[in-house]
């Protein structure tokens, strides 16, 4: 009797799991992205141009890389309204493709004709390169991609000594972890709230990940073909979610934190609410997603529905 | 207790053995032919295939007149009466073809296609093969076939049969067939301690090095049977221009990492590259200029690995699917036109044929997505020169009433890369496309 009981108990618990995890599951696949609004103009009314970056951050700041008009401009972003707020302009960055930005409203810009990455101050001040103190060797790298975590650590896609290297927020290196063995092109990586780095591999649409102190990075999924054309970006939000943007295939999708697939969004369009070749994309967490729509040299705001 | 599973042991041994002879006897009586009637009785109706059977070489069931060892004489669900497919017939008996691990397989024998190259009854060459030789592989490959018809510099195996260095079937060892993996392969004829081969390679250990890296193994019309489209530094005999001194502890390693060695003499490219906006980002990781060049010698001008579909195809395996496809559609739906005039393409020829290079430029360029033109319209009209007489409104004054901050230009309505539908258009009918702008006319 003791013995069925025990069995019983078990099956139910089972069970339990089954339908938590499956309702987990259906709660991720209702997230839906809204559109809300877009940014075609600065303060001036000059039109934005082939933007590839946005950084956000949760005190209603926007930062875009205007790409094809070589600046970065600032906006404000107050319960879904966007407003114009400047313009940032520097001979250091005369083509910026991605931007980040740390607590303190600095703001990092990789350029894509430099290939470096060029620190500004929240104020707009250039603050330098970074150029890390104490990086073992080879001391050369060139900076596919960068982000930053809540901390203010700074990591750094260097394809050219094919690693991660992650900075503190002094700007020191702190350590640096190899790309695995196998892999096609790691286009960008991200970092979770808890720490975990993940590498998107645009050739073989794949997500690796090195847990907080893990030393080396495994396959989080296997090919995501089906799902992803060329994935070139990658993010994460506070609930430990994965963003991947689908540059060809003009598509966001959304990934579990085990890498499960959960849906995708979006598709290729003109009009408002589609994409066309986006790159960068950002969320905070209000629950805004801006993605700077390349192609239709706009910034489309989203709202996230789950 | 030991005794008592020896016995049932035993037991089991018998009972398998009788068995299998009870197995072998029904399947020797299973159509209670006449004593001497087997093979002799088919023969009575298939007279011509006596003739057949005069060749050198009879496939063994043939020759002890086993003929039910494929057919049934009576009803099959396969063709030719046989006893089981053809896919799978052979392998009844010749199980042992494919090694339990290939590293490389023969795509006919996966396919058990094996009558491709063998005839189940007799020939007059070895192993019942269809033709002796070269000849019968040359069937098939005849890219190399011809190429090797032409060359200056032969190599002497390739001459003597594709089978000294190939297995037919599969390889356990190696891929493209090889008996062996390289350099194992190559060091069986050559021997790596000689003098004059380690002259020739300048002493550097080649002997654990891949050969093909520099060497055509069927020859070709460079002396050393190198690619035909040899790098100038190994062509010259320079090595050490790009890697370590021969002494050194780590010969072959390179001098520079990455494009950083390519930079030593191809600075003037370089420096244009990297003047540039945008880079094709391969190019400055690990692998750099190898992704596509090979650092010795090729096939292809520019010392470009594969000919360009391929070569972009590796990493753009979402554009080279689609083509495929789009192939395929424009196929099914000329097929279904039986002739009909066809009113506008589903593919772009130049992405089809897989010229990329007409359209992007493979290092980098100022404009997106490496194109080599900046203005879209300017592009496409290097080709489509209607453009510059008759078309739609096109060109910065004329803006894309969907998207204030985009002019109209072919893209807007096309894509180059093709859609799925006619004239490569965004949408599948001309009207809904045209209501996207003219929302006045939209019903």
């Amino acid at each position: 009797m003791g013995m069925g009981m025990a069995r019983l108990l078990g099956s139910g618990l089972i069970a339990a799991c089954v339908v938590l995890i499956s309702l987990d599951a259906l709660g991720a696949e209702r997230v839906r992205l809204r559109h809300v609004t877009s940014i075609y103009f600065d303060e001036k009314g000059g039109s934005v141009k082939n933007p590839e970056g946005v950084a956000c951050n949760d005190a209603s700041t926007l930062i875009v890389a205007d790409t094809r008009n070589g600046r970065l401009l600032r906006y404000t972003v107050d319960n879904r309204t966007v407003k114009p707020a400047g313009e940032i302009r520097a001979p250091q960055v005369s083509y910026p493709i991605r931007v980040q930005m740390n607590s303190k409203g600095d703001i990092f810009s990789l350029d894509g004709k430099q290939r470096r990455i060029a620190r500004f101050g929240a104020g707009g001040e250039f603050k330098g390169y970074v150029s890390p103190e104490g990086v073992p060797s080879p001391t050369d790298f060139i900076p596919r991609s960068l982000k930053v975590d809540r901390n203010d650590n700074l990591y750094i896609l260097d394809v050219f000594s094919a690693r991660v290297l992650v900075l503190g927020a002094d700007g020191k290196f702190q350590r640096q972890l190899a790309f695995p063995k196998e892999y096609g092109f790691f286009s960008d990586l991200a970092v979770d709230f808890k720490g975990s780095i993940f590498l998107l591999d645009s050739v073989k649409a794949m997500v690796f990940v090195a847990a907080k102190d893990a030393t080396t990075f495994t396959a989080l999924t296997q090919g995501l073909r089906a799902h992803l054309s060329f994935p070139t970006y990658l993010t994460t939000d506070s609930r430990g979610g994965l963003y991947v943007v689908d540059e060809n295939g003009a598509g966001v999708v959304l990934l579990g934190q085990d890498g499960s697939f959960l849906g995708r969004q979006l598709a290729m369009g003109w009009n408002e609410g589609l994409l066309y070749y986006p790159s960068q994309m950002c969320l905070n967490d209000k629950g805004d997603v801006f993605i700077a729509d390349r192609g239709n040299s706009r910034v489309q705001v989203f709202s996230v529905v789950r | 207790m030991r005794g008592r599973v020896d016995w049932v042991s035993l037991t089991l041994v018998a009972l398998v053995a009788l068995g299998v002879s009870t197995a072998h006897a029904q399947q020797q009586h299973k159509y209670k032919l006449k004593p001497g009637a087997e093979g002799t009785l088919c023969l009575s109706c298939h007279a011509d295939f006596a003739e057949k059977l005069k060749s050198k070489f009879v496939h063994t069931p043939v020759k002890t007149a086993e003929c039910t060892g494929c057919h049934n004489p009576h009803t099959s669900n396969h063709g030719k009466l046989l006893s089981a497919s053809t896919k799978t017939i052979c392998a009844t008996c010749h199980d042992q073809i494919v090694p339990a691990k290939p590293v490389s397989t023969h795509l006919v024998v996966v396919e058990g296609n094996c009558v491709r190259c063998h005839d189940p009854h007799a020939s007059n060459n070895k192993a019942n093969l269809l033709q002796a030789g070269n000849a019968l592989c040359a069937g098939c490959h005849k890219t190399i076939a011809d190429a090797l018809a032409k060359i200056k510099f032969k190599h002497s195996p390739v001459e003597g049969g594709c089978l000294n260095c190939h297995d037919p079937h599969a390889s356990g060892k190696s891929a493209h067939l090889l008996k062996t993996a390289m350099p194992g392969l190559c060091l069986d004829c050559h021997k790596s301690d000689s003098p004059s081969f380690q002259r020739q390679h300048l002493n550097y250990p080649v002997a654990k090095a891949n050969c093909v890296s520099c060497h055509n193994p069927h020859g070709s019309n460079t002396a050393g049977i190198l690619f035909d489209t040899v790098h100038t530094p190994v062509a010259s005999k320079r090595c050490a221009q790009c890697h370590e001194a021969a002494t050194s502890p780590d010969p072959f390693k390179t001098r520079r990492p990455g494009f950083e060695l390519c930079r030593g003499c191809h600075s003037t490219m370089m420096n244009e590259t990297f003047s540039k906006n945008r880079i094709h980002w391969p190019l400055v990781d690990q692998t750099g200029c190898m992704h596509c060049h090979e650092p010795h010698a090729s096939t292809q001008k520019k010392l470009l690995r594969a000919e360009e579909a391929t070569l972009c195809g590796t990493c753009h395996k979402d554009t080279m699917e689609w083509q495929a496809r789009l192939a395929e559609k424009q196929k099914q739906e000329r097929a279904a036109l039986k002739g009909r005039p066809e009113k506008g393409v589903f593919t772009h020829q130049p992405v089809q044929d897989g010229a990329c290079s007409t359209c992007h430029l493979a290092h980098a360029s100022d404009n997106d997505h490496l194109m080599s033109q900046a203005s879209v319209v300017e592009g496409c009209g290097a080709c489509h020169d209607w453009l510059k007489h008759t078309s739609h409104p096109m060109g910065e004054k004329y803006v894309d009433p969907r998207n204030k901050n985009l002019s109209l230009d072919c893209l807007s309505c096309h894509r180059a890369h093709g859609t799925g539908y006619r004239y490569m258009m965004t949408f599948p009918a001309t009207t809904e496309l045209c209501v996207q702008c003219h929302a006045q006319f939209k019903r």
